[in-house]
């Protein structure tokens, strides 16, 4: 049977009208064998276009969501504000409970620190700490020294009304080391300060104080008794200034 | 997409095996046509590379009894013909070939690709499994059957020449 089927199979062929329909039909559906390079050339552009989207968003995602500076707002609610290079706050992490508090009350993340210092500043919290005496103090320490030295600027202007706020700029290097002790960067710096004077302070301690506590407690063990006039800012080792009321001795 | 080279080498050397299948599976010329100018475009537009003749011409028995099927299923086809219409049938055919070729067109569908791979093409059970994504055991079966169906309608042929 396989050879009658193979004879009679032989005998069928595809005829040259329908290769050449064929090949008429087939120039026509390629326009000339040409459809699919044109197809390429623009499906290669718009890969290529979506790819470079993709690595630009993803390069400007990271861009955005990477910190250039740090503003630390401590009085008693100790928080640390993360501000990239847009001048937005990114980042607002409370580094005690009334810190935590203050930032759950107040949602300033995603704004421009301008806001934010502002809004946080003016907030009943630390009104109501600086009407009883408190000591307020804004560190900002950062990759970008021009940018610290707005966001300086700025604070100064925002304390400006108030008494007993200090506006320090700390050394970049230290945040790393305040964040493993558990202290935001402006009361690291305090802290650094009193265990100078007291090698017995540690970090829990200075944790659980304000900073008009632990202000008040380097006033009384350092001969000279300035703390934000002259040691705390020398420490820092950059550009630094305090806002109105500052050396009042609270 | 590949070249018009390509493609006219391709019609010449797979032509006569498309149209065959498509003469099996289908029920007019008209179909034949479509489906024979369906698989040279997937051909065209395809950027599959394969590894030799043999690989080439599975894709196209594949293609081919696959677009066959899909036009077979296709609702609005339901026009039945006679055989001369299906096949244009050539000058040469002698009355044996026709009746050969009437037994084999009236084997359910199923059954005639696995004849025509098996008895013209020459695959064996395995080979077409491969081809037609089948189970080979399948495949014996659908021979064995098909040829127990050959034999009640042309009665007494060698078989198993």
């Amino acid at each position: 049977m396989t050879n009658n089927i193979k004879e009679t199979f032989n005998k069928i062929h595809a005829e040259e009208e329908l290769k050449i329909k064929t090949k008429t039909f087939l120039i026509r559906k390629t326009d000339n064998y040409k459809k699919r390079r044109f197809y390429f050339k623009y499906q290669t552009i718009a890969i290529a276009a979506c790819l470079l989207m993709f690595i630009m968003s993803a390069g400007g995602l990271k861009l955005y969501f990477t910190p250039t500076s740090v503003i630390s707002i401590d009085i008693n609610p100790s928080l640390e504000l993360g501000v990239n290079m847009f001048d937005k706050i990114i980042s607002v992490k409370g580094y005690n409970d009334d810190g935590n508090e203050l930032s759950d009350l107040i949602d300033v993340k995603y704004t421009n620190y301008k806001y934010g210092l502002e809004q946080l500043i003016n907030s009943q919290t630390i009104d109501q700490y600086l009407l009883n005496n408190g000591s307020l103090s804004i560190t900002v320490a950062g990759t970008n020294q021009k940018q610290c030295n707005d966001i300086l600027l700025n604070a100064k202007n925002c304390t400006s009304g108030h008494q007993n706020a200090y506006c320090h700029i700390a050394d970049y290097s230290q945040i790393e080391s305040a964040h493993q002790c558990g202290l935001s960067v402006g009361k690291y710096m305090a802290y650094l300060e009193l265990k100078a004077i007291d090698s017995s302070i540690t970090p829990e301690e200075i944790s659980g104080m304000t900073m008009r506590e632990i202000r008040e407690r380097i006033n009384s063990l350092s001969s000279d008794g300035a703390y934000y006039q002259n040691n705390y800012c020398n420490q820092s080792g950059h550009n630094h200034g305090n806002g109105h009321g500052r050396g009042h001795g609270h | 997409m590949r070249s018009e080279q390509e493609v006219n080498t391709a019609i010449e050397r797979y032509s006569d095996t498309v149209k065959r299948l498509c003469m099996i599976n289908l029920k007019n010329y008209a179909d034949t046509e479509d489906i024979f100018q369906t698989v040279f475009l997937k051909y065209a537009l395809s950027s599959v590379c394969f590894e030799n003749h043999e690989h080439e011409k599975a894709w196209f028995i594949r293609v081919t009894i696959n677009a066959c099927r899909d036009l077979i299923k296709s609702f609005f086809r339901s026009r039945t013909v006679s055989i001369d219409e299906i096949i244009n049938m050539p000058d040469n055919i002698t009355p044996d070939n026709r009746e050969i070729l009437e037994a084999v067109l009236s084997l359910p569908a199923k059954y005639k690709d696995v004849v025509y791979l098996h008895y013209y093409e020459g695959y064996t059970a395995v080979q077409i499994g491969k081809i037609l994504k089948k189970n080979a055991n399948t495949v014996y079966t659908l021979l064995t059957r098909s040829k127990q169906m050959l034999k009640e309608k042309l009665g007494d042929i060698d078989y198993d020449q």
